[in-house]
């Protein structure tokens, strides 16, 4: 497999970053909804980890944003009509949007509480915003939705996949596969 | 009466005498002084999950005595009210009241005291004593520097000063909290003290 992207399919490094984010992704739901059943200790620990994976899904992002602009995109197939065309794009953009908003709202939520975050223990980011209780709740608010929207686009995202390769039969989900053999 | 009066000059020395030591005694004089709690912090920091968090005590009680020429009678006392802590978080604060932190139920204070100050530079000293905390009583230094000055004729002594403990050393940390992987043992204990002369 080629490292950079050609038309016909999506290099090793975007699907590396692609499926290590929705790796980490999952993690981070966990780590959120095991947390919130914690207290003491064990939450400060769970909510720890969930920051660290969170800057490290900031950072990919970073890194998949630049290389999928200077890299090229494997086009939507021909045969998408407009509203689906217009839809498929709405999705990617929403999807890079959130993987950059939910860390960043999770950063300002845990400087506006006063708990700065650290990544994994090894360095410490400044604080975004200085101490304040009305925008960490408003900060939490919008971290919360916005994972939610998460959630839902991404189920769209999978499920538009599913219909290419199951019921459109063309290789929108194999070019993003590892081991599939494209023709 | 001739041997009363024959006793008169003796007297009158011994008088001058007294007189004399009493004013040497009062150059060596203790004043005491008072907290001003309103321009004093007595703070903490910690590590939490990789990062550095503060927080304060706004109760604190000080008893002081101190000459800078006489620092063998000079006193030093400081006793905190724990459960008055704030990390500026109510969560976490509740969190440290508890018992298997600082256990504020049954140790409602913290108290540092000083056996011996000694001078260790120009305006800096180093108070050696014990802090009981949590039960537990354990030697501690703690260097500290001193300014005065005269305010609204007045005497005021500026006092501040940083020292290191090791939350553990004093059990502030039972069951998972003995664990420092989250929080940290090291606790740097920093303090602005403004101490007004009493009376």
């Amino acid at each position: 497999m080629q490292v950079r992207n050609t038309t016909a399919r999506w290099g090793s490094v975007a699907q590396f970053l692609h499926w290590l984010i929705v790796a980490l992704i999952i993690a981070q739901v966990i780590l959120a909804l095991t947390a919130e059943e914690l207290h003491g200790m064990a939450k400060l620990a769970m909510l720890a980890r969930h920051k660290s994976v969170g800057i490290t899904i900031f950072m990919l992002a970073v890194v998949r944003l630049v290389w999928r602009l200077i890299n090229r995109t494997p086009p939507l197939p021909l045969t998408l009509k407009p509203y689906e065309r217009f839809l498929a794009n709405f999705t990617h953009a929403a999807l890079y949007g959130l993987i950059f908003a939910l860390p960043i709202t999770g950063w300002i939520m845990s400087s506006a509480r006063g708990f700065p975050v650290s990544w994994f223990n090894l360095f410490q980011l400044p604080d975004l915003v200085a101490k304040n209780r009305q925008l960490y709740e408003a900060m939490q608010e919008t971290h919360e939705t916005l994972a939610w929207t998460l959630g839902a686009v991404a189920l769209l995202h999978l499920l538009a996949a599913l219909k290419h390769h199951f019921v459109l039969k063309d290789t929108v989900l194999r070019r993003m596969l590892p081991f599939s053999k494209i023709p | 009466m001739i041997r009363y009066f024959r006793l008169a000059r003796p007297l009158a020395a011994l008088a001058m005498l007294l007189a004399a030591s009493a004013a040497g005694a009062a150059a060596t004089s203790v004043p005491t002084y008072a907290l001003d709690a309103a321009k004093s912090t007595l703070e903490f920091a910690f590590v939490q999950a990789g990062a550095q968090n503060k927080g304060r005590f706004p109760k604190v009680a000080v008893n002081i005595s101190f000459a800078d020429d006489n620092l063998a009678a000079s006193h030093l006392e400081v006793t905190v009210d724990v459960a008055a802590l704030d990390t500026g978080d109510k969560e976490r604060d509740d969190t440290l009241r508890e018992e298997d932190l600082f256990d504020v139920a049954k140790f409602p204070q913290a108290r540092f005291a000083a056996t011996q100050i000694t001078k260790t530079a120009a305006g800096a000293y180093e108070a050696s004593g014990s802090l009981l905390l949590r039960g537990v009583t354990r030697a501690l230094r703690v260097p500290f520097t001193l300014k005065s000055a005269t305010e609204q004729g007045r005497p005021v002594l500026y006092m501040t000063g940083k020292t290191l403990i090791k939350r553990l050393d004093f059990g502030v940390g039972q069951g998972d909290w003995k664990s420092t992987e989250w929080v940290g043992n090291e606790v740097t204990v920093t303090f602005n003290l403004r101490l007004v002369a009493a009376g």
